[in-house]
């Protein structure tokens, strides 16, 4: 029987007298006619009468009945069953064709009958089924040179223990936790599976706390690279429609003229010096210099050589990958944007610059930074490579 | 600290800065198109969708009938791979995003069984041969770029 919208035509009938409502139907006396042509149709005889319904399945030609509804195909009876299609346009398009007033069955069938719904397919799949698959959903190819142990801790029903074992392109599933666990990871064993079959999206699990992780963060990320995604063997196997995306990526090329104050900035980047120019009137060192005073609106002649060491007085710590505008490769997460005030520098006049990777996790506000340069400068702001913690001058209040 | 004047002819630290803008684009053919675009790659034919009421083909393919509105999205037909040029103009402006090198010919062409032209690239014709009401003949692509390009041009008849 052919399926559409996860039922059938079958499933409609049958299910007709349990969604039946007898009080509705008690002055009603009327025998509909059901045709529905092509794979996984049928025909149909519903007679309902003073609050009574019987349905029959009829193998010959539809008789006696005062009203009769001919669809063209199964999909299409079933589709506006559900309201998925709407029943103004097959009737317009011919698909479905009414022999009566389909006024009064608008009316009645509402009234008599509960809307059908498809029956929820309950998802069987238990984590430990899931777990069962894992060795030979592993891809050797894409863990080439990877050696670690993943621990599952899954909580509550149908939980348990296992611990994966990725090595020599090799991966076995082992009971229980390993002690040399690369990484941890503890969920409700429900949201594994809804994870595994794509019901419930691993980041907003882990956001929202119900995933902890213990142990490499980036393993944990990194794991289901090295797995084909699992299906659920009792789901259907329909056959996906295949879509077309292309994804492009878009080069424009662009040129930016400095400009005297801009220009004089690279150029002091390029002699490994920040310098920044002096308002004449609030005394303040812009940094990156402006051709005019943001506060005075007076033009800003003067400059003077700021830092080249600095304090952190604030960092954005960057989680989400986003684009780098200048190449569009995602540029690696976590990174952080950290302002650092230059000495000598006014109060509030912090720049804003990546900090070295390393001094990530330790760097915290105060402390005291000095620049990386590159070793071959163009007078660009990729001049600076990054700050990094400067533990020659640290405590050192300024 | 140093002083410095800023008048326009000071040029001295004025440079231009190179740069590249990457944008990173996903282009979703959506439903239909993704179905004429494989029908061309896998089966090398040109599909159509044909309003029963209006009794019309339409290609491009599309989901309405734009004349009286009728969702038609499932009633594909297959066009003839032949058909009429209605239109042409020679493209002699070089933009990096064209197809192919200028000069070529653009042509509006009525395929067998269509009722709207496909547009598309008419080669093996010269210039001064080309005229409106050519039988022209799709020829496809032999490698496929998953786009309207797997049909590579047409050609005359």
């Amino acid at each position: 029987m052919a399926e559409f919208f996860g039922t059938t035509v079958a499933d409609i009938f049958n299910t007709m007298p349990t969604r039946f409502k007898p009080e509705e139907a008690r002055d009603v006396d009327i025998i509909i006619g059901y045709e529905c042509r092509g794979d996984g149709g049928g025909k149909w005889k519903v007679h309902i009468k003073n609050g009574t319904i019987q349905v029959e399945e009829v193998a010959g030609e539809l008789t006696g009945c005062k009203m009769s509804v001919h669809a063209a195909d199964a999909e299409t009876f079933i589709g506006v069953t559900l309201g998925k299609i709407a029943a103004i346009e097959v009737l317009t398009s011919g698909k479905l064709r009414v022999v009566g007033d389909p006024r009064v069955l608008m009316m009645l069938l509402p009234k008599v009958f509960v809307q059908y719904t498809v029956p929820a397919k309950k998802s069987a799949v238990a984590a430990k089924d899931i777990i069962a698959t894992i060795a030979e959903r592993f891809r050797p190819d894409k863990a080439a040179g990877v050696a670690m142990k993943v621990g599952y801790d899954l909580t509550g029903a149908g939980g348990g223990q296992w611990t994966i074992v990725i090595q020599d392109g090799k991966c076995a599933v082992e009971e229980g936790l390993a002690k040399d666990l690369t990484v941890k990871m503890t969920m409700p064993a429900d949201v594994y599976t809804g994870m595994m079959l794509g019901t419930i999206s691993g980041e907003t699990a882990f956001t929202s706390g119900q995933v902890k992780i213990d142990g490499d963060m980036m393993a944990a990320g990194a794991t289901s690279r090295f797995f084909s995604k699992y299906v659920d063997p009792s789901a259907q196997a329909g056959e996906a429609e295949e879509l077309i995306t292309i994804k492009v990526t878009n080069a424009i090329d662009c040129r930016f003229a400095t400009g005297p104050v801009m220009g004089m900035w690279f150029k002091g980047l390029k002699e490994k010096k920040f310098l920044a120019n002096v308002c004449p009137k609030c005394g303040r060192t812009q940094v990156p210099p402006r051709e005019i005073c943001a506060f005075c609106r007076v033009r800003c002649n003067e400059w003077v050589e700021l830092g080249p060491r600095g304090t952190i007085t604030a960092a954005d710590v960057v989680y989400f990958a986003s684009p780098d505008p200048l190449t569009g490769a995602v540029r690696e997460t976590p990174y952080a944007m950290t302002w650092v005030l230059l000495d000598n520098a006014s109060a509030q006049e912090a720049f804003c610059l990546d900090i070295k990777k390393e001094d990530l996790g330790r760097m915290k506000v105060g402390d005291r930074v000095r620049p990386v340069w590159a070793e071959k400068r163009t007078g660009s702001f990729r001049d600076v490579l990054y700050f990094e913690l400067d533990q020659e001058t640290r405590g050192e209040k300024r | 600290m140093t002083t410095m004047t800023c008048k326009k002819e000071d040029t001295a630290n004025c440079f231009v800065m190179e740069g590249k803008m990457a944008l990173p684009n996903q282009y979703f053919a959506g439903r239909l198109g993704s179905k004429f675009i494989i029908a061309l790659r896998d089966g090398k034919k040109i599909m159509g969708i044909n309003c029963p009421k209006c009794r019309k083909t339409f290609v491009p393919p599309r989901e309405y009938c734009h004349v009286c509105q009728t969702k038609i999205d499932e009633n594909w037909v297959e066009l003839g791979s032949e058909g009429e040029l209605v239109n042409y103009a020679i493209v002699r402006y070089q933009g990096r995003h064209l197809p192919r090198k200028v000069p070529y010919i653009l042509g509006q062409i009525k395929l067998r069984g269509a009722d709207t032209p496909l547009t598309h690239i008419v080669e093996g014709v010269d210039f001064k041969d080309v005229h409106v009401g050519m039988k022209l003949k799709a020829v496809f692509a032999e490698k496929t770029t998953h786009t309207l390009l797997d049909l590579d041009h047409f050609e005359p008849a």
